[in-house]
């Protein structure tokens, strides 16, 4: 795919779950990892987590994934693809002058984030059958979600442990 | 009220995307300097704006952006405030991709899959068990959460025919139950 065939796809996808990082990832594994399989499981992986510890709107990790597609200028129009849709905002502020009550889109939203719950565990189930191949992974992987989400400590401070421990047990027992 | 110029927008921006925390981390700023400081919005037309933005199919913060950069600085700010919000996350992410990219086949990657790949994907784990902490069972949203979840790891149905299904599936029952529980 070319920059912008991998820029317009992003700006759907992201239009499709509403600019949520989160809820993006089920989407860019189906389509660049599993459809196109340019992208590995592991780079989507690394984008998301430096999109974890980062400032910054949650969705601008499709820069890395922009950048492990097409180098800087695939980032760059990867950023551009999903800041565009922000401009629906100014017709959107006229509009609502005039009609105030937004009934159906907010049920229709209500299960656009329903079912992007469901996709984001389903696309966590087949993302570890490729991640967590090794026990190391899998206390690694626990660690880090008691800390995250149980403790709700610093997602940057949770990577740093989580990644410690791993380093850790890979250093005392290399074949677990 | 003093007047809001491009430089302006381009600091405070700037200032939103440096902030930690994702969408309310940036909300935080964009409050204190707007509503507090400045004085040029009130918290209502703030509180307004942000509803609204959650509609628009980019991410709300870069709805913001392109409104407040707009109201206050026409076409050139609301590109100033974008470029001025993405720009920290954006640097950040292309020169860590370029580390991984450079470090390929060393012994350092080796180590990424024991390390900070596991512990991403415990991230989208909780990022998803946040998102769903208001879902209660039974209700629609946990039937459409269910039936997302089988549907693709089962069925294998693309996700965006899955999320635009869901979104539609739900606007028609809620419309339903909704008159139900309040007869006009």
């Amino acid at each position: 795919m070319n920059p912008l065939q991998v820029a317009l796809t992003i700006m759907v996808l992201n239009i499709l779950t509403f600019g949520n990082g989160p809820a993006l990832v089920p989407l860019l594994e189906e389509r660049f990892v599993t459809m196109e399989g340019i992208l590995t499981v592991d780079q989507l992986l690394y984008a998301f987590a430096i999109a974890r510890v980062m400032p910054g709107p949650a969705n601008a990790y499709v820069a890395s994934v922009g950048f492990f597609l097409n180098g800087l200028l695939g980032a760059a129009l990867a950023m551009v693809a999903i800041q565009l849709p922000a401009y629906l905002m100014l017709p959107l502020l006229r509009l609502h002058e005039r009609f105030s009550d937004v009934a159906g889109v907010k049920r229709f939203t209500r299960g656009l984030t329903a079912t992007s719950v469901g996709l984001i565990f389903a696309s966590t189930v087949s993302i570890g059958r490729n991640a967590i191949t090794s026990l190391t992974a899998a206390i690694v992987f626990v660690l880090a979600l008691v800390m995250a989400y149980l403790l709700k400590w610093n997602p940057l401070l949770s990577l740093a442990l989580a990644a410690l421990a791993g380093l850790a047990l890979h250093a005392a027992a290399p074949s677990l | 009220m003093k007047p809001i110029g491009l430089k302006d927008l381009f600091v405070i921006f700037l200032k939103a995307g440096l902030a930690f925390g994702g969408g309310l981390g940036i909300l935080a700023v964009l409050e204190e300097e707007f509503v507090t400081k400045r004085q040029a919005l009130t918290r209502e037309e703030f509180l307004t704006d942000y509803a609204l933005g959650r509609i628009v199919p980019s991410g709300t913060m870069s709805a913001l952006a392109a409104d407040f950069g707009a109201r206050f600085g026409g076409f050139p700010g609301s590109v100033i405030a974008l470029t001025a919000m993405v720009l920290p996350a954006f640097t950040l992410s292309v020169s860590l991709s370029a580390a991984y990219v450079y470090l390929a086949g060393t012994p350092v990657l080796a180590l990424l899959p024991l390390t900070i790949l596991p512990a991403a994907l415990a991230f989208i784990v909780a990022a998803a068990l946040r998102l769903g902490r208001d879902i209660t069972i039974p209700s629609v949203e946990a039937l459409l959460a269910a039936a997302a979840f089988i549907g693709s790891l089962v069925f294998r149905i693309s996700p965006a025919l899955l999320l635009v299904g869901g979104g539609i599936v739900s606007m028609v029952i809620l419309a339903f139950t909704e008159r139900a529980e309040n007869p006009a």
